[in-house]
């Protein structure tokens, strides 16, 4: 059974016939975590780095934004016993349109807010498909842990 | 390079978009027309009222009593909502299917074109801009180029592809460099030939902002604004990618900050639920 991330969403599960996916990231950020012991895997698929810009909309849609969906990912997942040490890490999006610098470069900022709060809790990415000027659509199998990527008008790839 | 009377003939192919369009859109930007006017345009074409009231009454919009007619719709929703519905109606019979050459599956640019009307609204809403229901349409068929173009695209995607990944193209650039015409140009000689008005067909015409002297036509740079918030998202988009220029100088121009654009991409996240209410008329 697929189970499908929205947009601002996040999917946790435990269930060996299921796999996760989510499509079209743009400059938004597909964070996949999964620990192999137990077979517990999610995926966020957040759009904006920091929820201080409207605190409101980050009550209403935790998911949307990195600072208050990425924590809910990681204790939705040790709810279901897996154990942080344990666990890939996998980041995909972020990508950015040509000639977009500086504080423009949303996907650049959502990647960053990501590695900040990474860095702050002792958390290692183990791959990572990040920037560019492609959009990609990630595929997580909870059995066995393996992750797909696809990038539009191309053919899905192990990574 | 494609030839011209190759173009004009596919472009002579393709299903019109409906009249209905072009008399709403007089009728919604003329500042003397009622809200009776605007219902008696809509209902005049029997298949956009019956998927409207059906899409007015689904559970997203929550009204307590069915709308039965155009005019109870307008009365309950509002004109602008129904004004939105009717267009968006219109423009799925011209771009929903599927758009190999562009990478896109089954309701994929359809999608993309929804959500870049979308946030076109909220950036036109952010700048106080006054056609909305112009600028709305134009964001919603500002690819329409595409239909047509996208088998020459796929005819020439490894060229394509290569002035992209490796000379640092954009898309369109790279369209226009090896097909003689781009998305943009041919979307807007399709709106000239459908009669749009020759506002929006300049806003086709220019909507990747590709002539930089534009930058000072506040509409166009709105419609631009949407469109890379739009990829940015990536929704709908296609094997295009985000390969389109980003100009710092539509920024400065419309007085928009980073920090603007942030608060307008979490605008749209708390909007996702209607995208997915209009998918579900196509």
């Amino acid at each position: 059974m697929k189970q499908i991330v929205g947009v601002a969403d996040m999917k946790v599960s435990n269930k060996t016939e299921e796999s996760i996916i989510t499509y079209s990231l743009g400059s938004c950020i597909g964070l996949v975590v999964y620990d192999p012991v137990v077979k517990v895997g999610g995926i966020l698929h957040y759009m904006l780095p920091e929820s201080s810009i409207d605190t409101e909309k980050a009550a209403a849609r935790p998911y949307m934004f990195a600072d208050s969906g990425i924590p809910r990912l990681f204790k939705t997942a040790y709810a279901l016993g897996a154990v942080k040490h344990r666990m890939m890490v996998y980041v995909a999006g972020g990508a950015e349109i040509l000639d977009q610098g500086g504080f423009f470069n949303i996907g650049k900022r959502n990647y960053m807010a990501l590695k900040k709060l990474f860095f702050k809790n002792n958390v290692i990415i183990h791959k990572q498909d990040v920037g560019g000027n492609t959009n990609r659509t990630v595929r997580l199998e909870i059995a066995t842990g393996e992750i797909y990527v696809k990038t539009s008008g191309a053919k899905e790839v192990k990574i | 390079m494609t030839s011209l009377r190759l173009l004009m003939k596919e472009i002579q192919n393709l299903k019109p978009i409906p009249a209905v369009v072009t008399q709403l859109l007089s009728a919604v930007d003329s500042p003397g027309s009622s809200m009776e006017d605007i219902a008696n345009v809509i209902q005049y074409d029997p298949a956009i009222t019956a998927s409207l009231l059906k899409t007015c009454n689904c559970a997203y919009f929550g009204l307590k009593v069915p709308a039965e007619s155009i005019k109870d719709a307008v009365n309950m929703l509002g004109i602008d909502q129904v004004t939105e519905l009717a267009l968006i109606k219109s423009g799925a019979q011209a771009l929903s299917g599927r758009h190999q050459g562009y990478g896109l599956e089954q309701g994929e640019m359809w999608k993309y074109s929804v959500s870049s009307a979308m946030i076109t609204k909220i950036v036109a809403a952010k700048l106080g801009l006054k056609n909305k229901n112009t600028l709305f349409t134009s964001a919603l068929i500002k690819d329409i180029g595409k239909i047509v173009l996208e088998k020459h695209v796929a005819d020439a995607s490894e060229k394509i592809t290569h002035l992209v990944k490796n000379k640092k193209y954009s898309f369109q650039e790279a369209e226009k460099k090896v097909l003689g015409i781009d998305h943009a140009e041919l979307g807007a000689m399709i709106a000239k030939i459908w009669k749009f008005s020759p506002r929006m067909i300049k806003i086709i015409r220019h909507h990747h902002l590709a002539d930089e002297s534009r930058v000072s036509d506040r509409e166009i740079a709105a419609i631009y604004l949407g469109d890379c918030i739009c990829m940015m998202m990536g929704s709908g988009v296609g094997a295009d990618g985000l390969a389109y220029r980003f100009k710092d100088q539509a920024m400065k121009s419309l007085g928009v900050t980073a920090t603007d654009i942030l608060m307008m991409i979490a605008e749209f996240g708390i909007n996702l639920q209607k995208v997915d209410a209009f998918l579900q008329m196509a």
